[in-house]
């Protein structure tokens, strides 16, 4: 079955072809969708039947390796198009699979009548078969492939309406935006793997990182490669300072938004680097690196998110903050926690984005929060399964969020220090309120919204059963990873499943002693208290007296308007950066460069050229007695060289 | 100065001069008469060597059944005589005689150099009985069946060729 | 010796096509509809025939006495040989009938060239190469013509047939002058004594009018002269078979008599002849090209210079220079039948349609065919991920590990000009007003064809390396 695994990437990639080549020429929704959902759907369950026999497989025999076909040979560097299926692969497709597939499902009904439907469904397709490619890969070179085909998928996606407005301008210009910052992150990918290819002779996992975890090589180097992955990483998962590119990326349709810039895309860094444990585990510099950036973002995010309006906006600076907590936890070195966190994370976000749709949809495509109100009576599945993520992202026990945020939290404290911990933890206070804010804004409280122009309704059960199916997840999914402190020494059955992978990462960091189950227990109760009085002050906030949230906000004016212009970090990065490219560019570069230099040189060549064409095509009399003497001169000038030659 | 070289000086004098005076003739029908004694002289030659069967078959294929069909298509195309090329361009014909010779004056300080016939030995037994026909027969049949079939082969296809070509009308 | 049966069932692939030869003119004799189930019937013995090959390509030996080699590189060739043609037999199918040639002997030429390509392909005996020479070239002659209404047809025939001519008597004067000093015609036998001949003047006089004579062939300067006329004036699918399977043919000839020259250490013996004229065909193809502005005749320029870049491979005299060569030729095969399918296609039935300017705007008339054609345009400019960037590649490889380093440089110069006539085509289909009113019909056996090309074009270029690796297990 194991040997099947190309088949997840080859169904995306046919049901692409059939909806990109043909889908405009069908014209019924359904098949185009059912083509659409089909395909990842078979790739799930085939990532499922890979899962059973792997477990029916012991501990250490579950790495196999399928190669199709050898791309290309170069020198000494042999690229084959091959899948590593591992303990971290298989559930990450699964997760890719899985949430894929209900979110095509969902799409079918949030995309009905839309002139580009087809041409949604093909893109999400191929951006499956880019997802699945990157988390499959047996060596660099594919993963990259796979990287940029997110990419560039993404970038598709944001700007699927492209002749719409988004804020100040365009769809197309925040597609862009994605797309080039994004760029600058794989810049530094493209330095790392370089890197690794001048040190290891190679960019096949297996050989890699058993020679970097046996043959003794300088800790500089490794800190190097690890902090030029970081960034790729850091780019694709929206981390400072390359975040900016996610809140823009609303601007596509919101089962995008839920797919690729919550449950997938943006974890593909988070996978990236714990793929690359090892690296990390040799570099004790970057790993501190990676965690404070997780941790300076989480908190800066979540920050941000305490005063947005547009529920999208809520929703991406969550995500951003939520990746922070995942590179907080692989930067202290727990990577089954970050991916355990990747996850969880990708079911409620999941839900909460394709919540967010149904309400945006149900809302006529109003997504000012401010606008909303009172929903819960017109849209009560909905409701139901946006509350169940609110509860879950707070991390409120038992449902999902709380075993794995609280597991980073606990790490956060163990293998990191107090102040990662206090940061993390007032974080996770801030994001159940905000949180708790969208839910009260939304579907509680008066109704702000005009009656009589709009009817908010439930969306149809085709959208509804996806929500219910995650909502069901987010609540029973923490359950495979109960800490240790409740469930016994290796109860927690997704560290144990995942442990092989880190096995030699581990084996590289120098553990200390870890603090006492009391400890565990009493930061776990402490979080969980927070989480729940956040939660009570949200409502309070903005149920039970209303216009006590703009009484603050007009007492604390700069700092409220600061929060809700995000920091204001994308004006000062067109001011510093963007605009003086821009001038170097089109003054210096453009004006002068290009256009004198460049086009000079090759426009004089060309016509020199031309010159030579024009004037040797002459010699094509059309004479055929002609070309026979040329024939003979080449003789003799060749029988010349002989007789010298042999003399 | 034994006959043999005397015989071959005269049949390769023969078949040297008719063949440029061939190339050289404005009229068809002139120069046709002229490849046929280039023929004929090139049948000498191969009765030098002892080559018996060769020779009479290019007497009777070439010389008799290829060349007389050559004039009659002469005879009943008329062609009027030949336009030379070097009629608009006369140092073209500088440039073709010069190269001519020089591709001349290369190949035989190639055979002069070479000498290809140091180190070989007649023997003349051997060479009268590669030369009969049954020993011909015998390699066409085997050594060399296959050249021999696609042969047939070629001329097939060669027949083919000219009746289409050449076919006054044919059905659409 | 008499042949065992187990030779003729080596020598199955050209038994297929030569009894489809006579079957396919028993068929022309007494059906009256024999233009419609010839082609089929054509298309059926290429495609069995090409199957055929490729699976037995393991079993290698020499057969009827040292006549011809079946297994190995020479079922390559059939492939590319028999399968070029099934894709030129699935363009002509309507080409023929719009162009007013529409007979059957056309299709049983067809097969008597190939079948002339065939035994180029896997001879092993000088007499051998000859004879499928002749056979190929004088098929060609009668193909290219075929259009006996149009002027520019009778035209190329008649060059083609005494450039041509004239060729093959260079051909033959060589190999006259080698068997005259190896004392055999057998390449086998000539292999194991080259260290010996090769000091012999007479013998190295002989190679090289040998190997000249096929340069003409392979249109390699300064012997091409031929080709912009010839290319232009046959009939479009004819230059098809031409310019793939011809020069195919010809190149695995001089294979078959450069493999057991690299095997000594004699290797680099021709290496400066081949680097000359590869250096001028590339360079000269390239520029000319510019010039162009019909089509055929640029494709017949671009063919002159690809006939550069193989050459390389061949100058490179090493293992990985005769698989790049191998691989290349493939590569260009499919690439070249499907451009020219398109032009067949567009063309029209006075010749019309053939300059630049006609295919303006394609982009918007037929999406399909000019999507197709900037396919091709971009393989043939060696832009990755197609066939004709791996081909490239391969021979530029090989050349740098011989140390012909320069060699490649100039390959890359010389693509780098390739570039500007390959992809103006792409500009003039897609962003040049349509000036005329263009009527192509829609043919889809043509269609066939020509998307069968692309779709070998593009798996070419996936997957390069297995069948780099796949050449290379059978180039000794």
């Amino acid at each position: 079955m194991t040997e099947l695994i190309y088949l997840t990437v080859l169904l995306p990639l046919i049901g692409f072809l059939i909806n990109g080549l043909f889908g405009s020429k069908i014209k019924n929704e359904k098949i185009i969708g059912t083509i659409g959902s089909g395909a990842i759907g078979l790739s799930f369950i085939v990532v499922l039947l890979i899962l059973i026999e792997t477990l029916g497989k012991p501990a250490d025999q579950r790495v196999t390796i399928v190669t199709l076909f050898q791309w290309m040979k170069v020198g000494n560097l042999d690229i084959s198009i091959a899948y590593q299926v591992d303990q971290l692969s298989i559930l990450m497709a699964l997760i890719v699979t899985g949430i894929g597939f209900l979110i095509h499902v969902y799409s079918i009904g949030y995309m009905h009548g839309d002139k580009g439907f087809w041409r949604f469904f093909a893109y999400l397709n191929l951006f499956i078969f880019a997802m699945m490619n990157l988390i499959l890969a047996d060596n660099f070179v594919l993963l990259f492939l796979g990287w940029e085909g997110v990419g560039l998928c993404s970038y598709l996606l944001i700007g699927f309406w492209y002749d719409r407005k988004f804020e100040k301008s365009t769809t197309a210009s925040a597609a862009k935006k994605a797309f080039v910052i994004n760029r600058i992150g794989d810049f530094g990918f493209l330095l790392g793997i370089f890197l690794i290819y001048m040190t290891f002779g190679s960019l096949n996992f297996t050989e890699v990182f058993t020679a970097a975890n046996h043959i003794p090589v300088d800790e500089s180097v490794v800190s190097f490669i690890a902090l030029f992955l970081f960034i790729g990483a850091i780019g694709k998962s929206a981390q400072i300072p390359l975040f900016v590119w996610l809140p823009d990326a609303m601007a596509g349709p919101t089962p995008v938004s839920a797919l690729i810039h919550a449950a997938t895309m943006v974890t593909a860094g988070v996978y990236m680097v714990a793929r690359c444990s090892i690296f990390y585990a040799m570099a004790p510099t970057i790993m501190m690196v990676v965690a404070i950036i997780g941790l300076l973002t989480a908190m800066f995010a979540a920050t941000i998110g305490l005063v947005q309006n547009d529920i999208k906006k809520v929703l991406a600076y969550s995500t951003v903050s939520q990746l922070g907590y995942m590179f907080l936890a692989l930067g202290v070195g727990a990577f089954t926690s970050g991916i355990f966190h990747v996850m969880t994370h990708a079911f409620f976000k999941a839900l909460l984005f394709l919540g967010a749709g149904s309400v945006i949809h149900g809302m006529h495509h109003e997504q000012n929060i401010q606008k909303y109100g009172g929903l819960k009576k017109y849209m009560p599945v909905t409701f139901i399964t946006f509350l169940i993520a609110c509860i879950a992202i707070a991390g409120i026990p038992p449902f999902s969020g709380f075993f794995s945020k609280d597991e980073i939290l606990w790490y956060s404290y163990a293998k990191g220090n107090f102040l990662f911990w206090l940061i993390g933890a007032l974080t996770a206070l801030i994001t159940a309120f905000y949180m708790f804010r969208l839910l009260s804004l939304t579907f509680f409280g008066k109704e702000r919204f005009d009656k009589h122009h709009v009817h908010p309704h439930e969306s149809p059960k085709v959208m509804t059963v996806p929500l219910i199916i995650l909502a069901f997840f987010s609540i029973v999914a923490g359950f495979i990873g109960i800490p240790e402190v409740f469930s016994g020494e290796g109860g927690n059955q997704i560290k144990n499943w995942l442990a092989p992978v880190f096995a030699d990462a581990h084996s590289k960091k120098i553990t200390y002693g870890m603090p006492s189950h009391f400890v565990e227990i009493l930061l776990m109760v402490i979080s969980v208290a927070g989480a729940a009085a956040a939660i009570w002050l949200a409502r309070h906030v903005y149920l039970t007296k209303p216009g006590l949230a703009d009484q603050i906000a007009n007492r604390m004016k700069k700092g409220y308007s600061v929060l809700l212009n995000k920091y204001y970090v994308d004006e000062i990065y067109n001011k510093l950066i963007v605009q003086p490219i821009y001038k170097v560019s089109d003054g210096f570069l453009f004006k002068f460069t290009d256009v004198k230099i460049i086009d000079g040189t090759i426009n004089r060549t060309a016509s020199l050229i031309d010159l030579f064409s024009n004037n040797i095509k002459r010699i094509q009399t059309g004479v055929a007695q002609f070309y026979a003497i040329i024939m003979m001169i080449g003789i003799v000038i060749a029988l010349f060289w002989i007789i010298v030659s042999l003399i | 100065m034994s006959l043999n070289f005397i015989l071959f000086l005269i049949f390769a004098f023969i078949a040297a001069t008719s063949a440029v005076l061939m190339i050289t003739r404005k009229s068809a029908i002139i120069a046709a008469l002229f490849l046929i004694l280039n023929f004929a002289a090139l049948s000498g030659l191969y009765l030098t060597l002892n080559a018996q069967f060769i020779a009479v078959v290019q007497v009777i294929v070439y010389a008799g059944a290829i060349m007389v069909l050559f004039l009659f298509v002469i005879m009943l195309l008329r062609p009027s005589d030949e336009q030379s090329i070097f009629d608009d361009n006369p140092k073209l014909k500088w440039l073709a005689t010069f190269v001519g010779v020089l591709v001349f004056a290369q190949i035989l300080a190639i055979i002069f150099i070479g000498r290809p016939s140091d180190g070989l030995t007649p023997d003349l037994q051997r060479s009268i009985e590669v030369g009969t026909i049954e020993a011909i027969g015998r390699e066409l049949y085997t050594t060399y069946l296959i050249p021999f079939q696609s042969a047939a082969f070629l001329l097939l296809a060669a027949t083919i060729g000219a009746l289409i070509l050449a076919k006054k009308k044919l059905e659409d | 010796m008499i042949p065992t049966a187990l030779e003729f069932q080596l020598l199955l692939p050209v038994l297929i096509i030569a009894a489809g030869i006579l079957i396919s003119l028993i068929i022309e004799m007494f059906s009256s509809k024999s233009e419609k189930i010839l082609p089929w019937f054509s298309i059926a013995l290429f495609v069995s025939t090409a199957y055929y090959s490729l699976l037995t390509v393991g079993h290698e030996r020499i057969i009827f006495n040292s006549m011809l080699a079946a297994g190995g590189t020479a079922n390559i060739f059939f492939f590319v040989f028999t399968f070029g043609a099934a894709i030129v037999t699935l363009i002509s199918i309507d080409y023929i009938k719009k162009i007013g040639m529409y007979y059957g002997e056309y299709y049983i030429l067809l097969q008597s060239a190939v079948l002339g390509m065939m035994l180029m392909a896997n001879a092993q005996d000088l007499v051998m190469i000859f004879m499928g020479l002749e056979q190929m070239s004088v098929c060609f002659y009668i193909l290219a013509g075929f259009n006996r209404k149009k002027i520019k047809s009778n035209e190329a025939a008649m060059k083609y047939f005494l450039l041509g001519a004239f060729a093959t008597g260079f051909i033959v004067y060589g190999i006259a002058l080698m068997y005259g000093v190896a004392q055999t015609m057998s390449i086998p036998a000539i292999a194991n004594g080259l260290l010996i001949y090769s000091d012999n003047i007479i013998f190295v006089a002989g190679l090289l009018l040998f190997i000249i004579g096929f340069s003409f062939k392979i249109a390699a300067v300064p012997f091409h002269m031929w080709v912009p006329d010839v290319y232009q004036g046959s009939p479009t699918s004819i230059t098809a078979l031409m310019s793939t399977g011809g020069k195919a043919a010809a190149f695995s000839s001089l294979l078959i008599i450069f493999t057991p020259l690299f095997a000594t250490t004699q290797s680099t013996l021709f290496q400066p002849y081949l680097v000359v004229i590869a250096t001028l065909s590339m360079l000269l193809g390239s520029i000319v090209a510019i010039a162009q502005t019909d089509l055929k005749r640029m494709l017949a320029y671009s063919s002159i210079s690809h006939a550069g870049y193989i050459l390389i491979g061949v100058a490179a005299g090493s293992e990985l220079g005769i698989a790049s060569v191998i691989f290349y030729l493939s590569a260009y095969t499919f690439m070249n039948l499907g451009t020219f399918g398109i032009i067949s296609m567009i063309e029209n039935k006075d010749e019309g349609n053939l300059s630049l300017n006609d295919y303006s705007g394609l982009g918007n008339k037929k999406p399909m065919l000019a999507a197709l054609l900037a396919i091709f345009m971009f393989a043939l400019a060696g832009i990755p991920p197609f066939a004709g960037f791996f081909g490239k590649y391969y021979v530029f490889i090989a050349a740098i590990e011989s140390n012909l380093t320069w060699l490649a440089i100039v390959g890359v110069l010389s693509s780098v000009i390739s570039i500007y006539f390959y992809l103006r085509v792409v500009v003039v289909m897609y962003f040049q007003k349509d000036e005329n009113i263009l009527n192509v019909e829609d043919s889809s056996p043509a269609l066939l064809g020509i998307m069968i090309s692309a779709l070998l074009v593009i798996v070419m270029g996936i997957a390069p390396g297995s069948i780099i690796n796949l050449i290379s297990n059978f180039v000794k």
